[in-house]
């Protein structure tokens, strides 16, 4: 059991570094600290704001969304690096050619995945949070307390997620079953009890007022779940197979004015079907929008309202431009190099379909000059938002070719694409702040966007048949 | 009439390992053409170069006609092609890869071939499953179809029966030998001798990236040997050389 702890340990860290590198991925830990130090020092600015209370949940919450985020990569591994590496396999899948029981193996994984992403997260996240309290003036105390009520939030996360595969690999209808009396529990407690909501999730009550039953509620919840996991686990999937009507004809046929009207379907496929759209949408785009826009609300007693939608449109820009990267996870170049495309072709149809996501970006920022009640910097905010993301998103065909979620990680291109974006950024916010008219100047930055375009053509093609 | 492969010195390396090293070859119209050679040989390798997947680090490969280094994507709109590993897109179902197929080959009766390949291939009750989710042999079924689609005057396949259960080998062996006779021409890779005895007319052994022998099977067996022994014993040769 040590020895299969030891090798998943070695592999887990093996499997991010190939990914990431080796030196990047060993400073994230760094980096996960360094942003909690920040966090920490701006603690008390930002409690002039918003409620602590608030502060604390959605803090607690991350780290339950973490854990849980972490549980299903380690159930859904294989599939991530199969469509990232070609073949892969790990030790977690390997119960039929090793002399060792599906339940020992993953009472090792289980063991593994706490372990590495506790020094790898959640540590580190707290270590920054003590870092900052000589700035902060947080009591020793209170650190001691959200670390453990932090670990525990994290773990009610992972146990969960173990829990609901396991009850998942059983019965569709049994999760259903037991998911829908939870949340029966909890009306029933809250509504018909009147128990403070907040006993829902026992970590963040424990963060809000320390006890010991609450403690051994938290930790006892986290070892039901792990236990009930291991116990009752099943390599056995139902519904293995999933079937769908013929949707790609259709909506090849809708798209049929665009030139890579296939490709652009299939893209759209790839992403509804493997929950992306929606998945990536919430946690790669709204989520961080809403941190940046709560980051910049700090500001509002300093910087007018407008100033403000403006910085946060060039912003949500830059984080548009990822959406690239959403439409490039599920292939690798090898799934094309039998059919008649080269790469100047597929870069063209991913940008085509980046360009459909786009009204994603139109309404969330449009929207939010709205909702904020400046409806007359809906047009220019909006506009400034798309012209960044288009010109943001050229930068990163240029660097990246068809490999941003890899590329991105070479310090090299980090550091090209800083110099690329940042300047023409801050410029644009900045005369937009002088008046919000400039803003419209923005569209200008869809010609350098083409010409990096068309430039990467050539660059890709003849970098992929050499190296690939 | 020229070859529809013609390979000159055609040399790959990656990094420092030389993967295939100044082969030369012919293959004629009309042949069943079989690359043979043991595990790391540079089938693969010369494969990928011969569909413009991968560029030559030297010498050349014209395929029907066309230089492959020049126009990659004009060769792969006229061949078929079965890679070893790749897979068909995850997110799509059967069905839909082989309509995605036709219309990126922009086939007007796309949707009649694709039913006659999952009729002839015995696949039909999954059309509807999603690619990630067929077992290794269906997968195979599909990525055969798909290179088959557009009837190509020729297809290159790495290890094509790897997959699949003896009647299925059976039934797609009898497929490619037709395919020939109308006048296509299959160009092979494999390192499973009796398939290559059994439907080859020519076959070229690659040993340590070297092309240890070429020419007809007809002449080898000729010789009172089998393949196997013939193999071996090139494979012993390419060795001490």
């Amino acid at each position: 059991m040590r020895d299969l702890f030891v090798a998943m340990m070695k592999e887990e860290w093996r499997v991010h570094s190939t990914m990431f590198g080796s030196v990047s991925f060993a400073l994230f830990p760094v980096l996960i600290a360094a942003i909690a130090r920040m966090g920490s020092v701006l603690l008390p600015y930002l409690a002039d704001t918003i409620p602590g209370g608030l502060i604390g949940f959605l803090v607690h919450a991350m780290f339950l969304l973490m854990g849980a985020m972490v549980g299903g990569f380690g159930l859904l591994g294989r599939e991530v690096m199969n469509r990232r590496f070609g073949q892969a396999s790990l030790l977690a899948y390997s119960s039929r050619t090793l002399p060792l029981s599906d339940r020992r193996i993953f009472a090792a994984f289980v063991a593994k995945d706490t372990v590495y992403y506790l020094l790898l997260w959640v540590f580190p996240f707290l270590a920054g949070l003590a870092l900052g309290t000589p700035l902060s003036g947080l009591p020793p105390s209170f650190v001691g307390l959200a670390a453990l009520s932090l670990t525990l939030a994290f773990l009610t996360g992972l146990s969960t997620v173990f829990l609901l595969s396991t009850l998942y690999a059983h019965s569709v209808k049994l999760l259903a079953a037991v998911m829908g009396a939870g949340v029966l529990l909890a009306i029933l407690l809250t509504g018909v009890g009147g128990m403070n909501p907040q006993f829902l999730f026992p970590p963040y009550a424990l963060f809000r007022g320390w006890s010991v039953p609450l403690f051994l509620l938290s930790l006892g919840i986290i070892t039901l779940f792990s236990a009930v996991s291991i116990q009752y686990l099943t390599a056995e999937f139902p519904d293995r197979e999933k079937r769908f009507a013929n949707r790609f004809g259709p909506l090849a046929g809708q798209l049929r004015g665009f030139r890579y009207a296939p490709l652009m379907a299939k893209d759209v496929l790839d992403l509804w079907r493997s929950g992306g759209l929606v998945g990536q949408t919430l946690f790669s785009f709204l989520l961080p929008m809403g941190i940046i826009w709560i980051t910049l609300s700090v500001l509002g007693r300093i910087m007018p309202q407008a100033q403000i939608l403006v910085t946060f449109a060039g912003v949500a820009g830059v984080i548009a431009a990822t959406m690239y990267t959403w439409l490039t996870e599920f292939d690798t170049l090898g799934a094309y190099t039998f059919l008649p495309l080269g790469t100047a072709d597929l870069i063209r149809s991913k940008f085509a379909s980046f360009l459909l996501l786009q009204p994603i970006t139109a309404v969330s920022v449009g929207g939010l000059a709205i909702l904020t009640g400046n409806p007359g910097a809906a047009l220019p905010a909006t506009v400034l938002a798309l012209s960044v993301a288009v010109y943001a998103c050229g930068v990163m065909i240029f660097l990246t070719g068809l490999w941003p979620a890899v590329m991105v990680y070479s310090v090299r291109v980090f550091a090209a694409s800083l110099l690329f974006t940042g300047p023409v950024l801050l410029g644009l916010i900045a005369l937009s702040s002088v008046s919000l008219i400039y803003a419209f100047l923005s569209v200008f930055l869809f010609l350098p966007a083409l010409l990096l375009i068309r430039l990467s053509f050539r660059r890709w093609e003849t970098w992929e048949r050499a190296f690939l | 009439m020229p070859p529809v492969i013609q390979a000159e010195q055609l040399t790959r390396r990656f990094g420092d390992v030389t993967a295939v090293n100044q082969v030369s070859l012919d293959v004629q119209a009309g042949s069943l053409f079989g690359l043979l050679g043991p595990n790391g040989s540079g089938k693969t390798t010369m494969i990928r170069m011969l569909t413009g997947q991968i560029r030559p680090t030297s010498g050349s490969a014209r395929v029907l006609g066309m230089d492959v280094a020049a126009e990659p994507v004009a060769v792969r709109e006229k061949v078929g092609i079965i890679p070893e590993q790749e897979s068909p897109p995850s997110f799509l179902t059967a069905e839909e890869y082989l309509s995605f197929v036709a219309k990126v080959r922009r086939l007007d009766e796309g949707e009649e071939r694709a039913g006659w390949w999952f009729d002839f291939l015995e696949f039909e009750e999954k059309r509807d499953v999603l690619c990630k989710d067929l077992s290794r042999g269906t997968r195979q079924k599909l990525m055969f179809a798909q290179a088959f689609l557009h009837r190509p005057v020729l297809a290159l396949i790495d290890e094509p029966l790897i997959n699949f259960d003896p009647v299925m080998q059976q039934k797609v062996k009898e497929y490619l030998r037709e395919y020939v006779r109308d006048g296509g021409t299959i160009f092979i890779s494999t390192h499973i001798l009796e398939i290559a005895e059994e439907i080859c007319t020519d076959v070229a052994i690659l040993h340590l990236g070297n092309l240890v022998h070429a020419g007809p099977v007809a002449g080898i067996l000729a010789g009172k040997k089998h393949l196997t022994g013939f193999f071996l014993e090139a494979v012993g040769k390419g060795a001490d050389a």
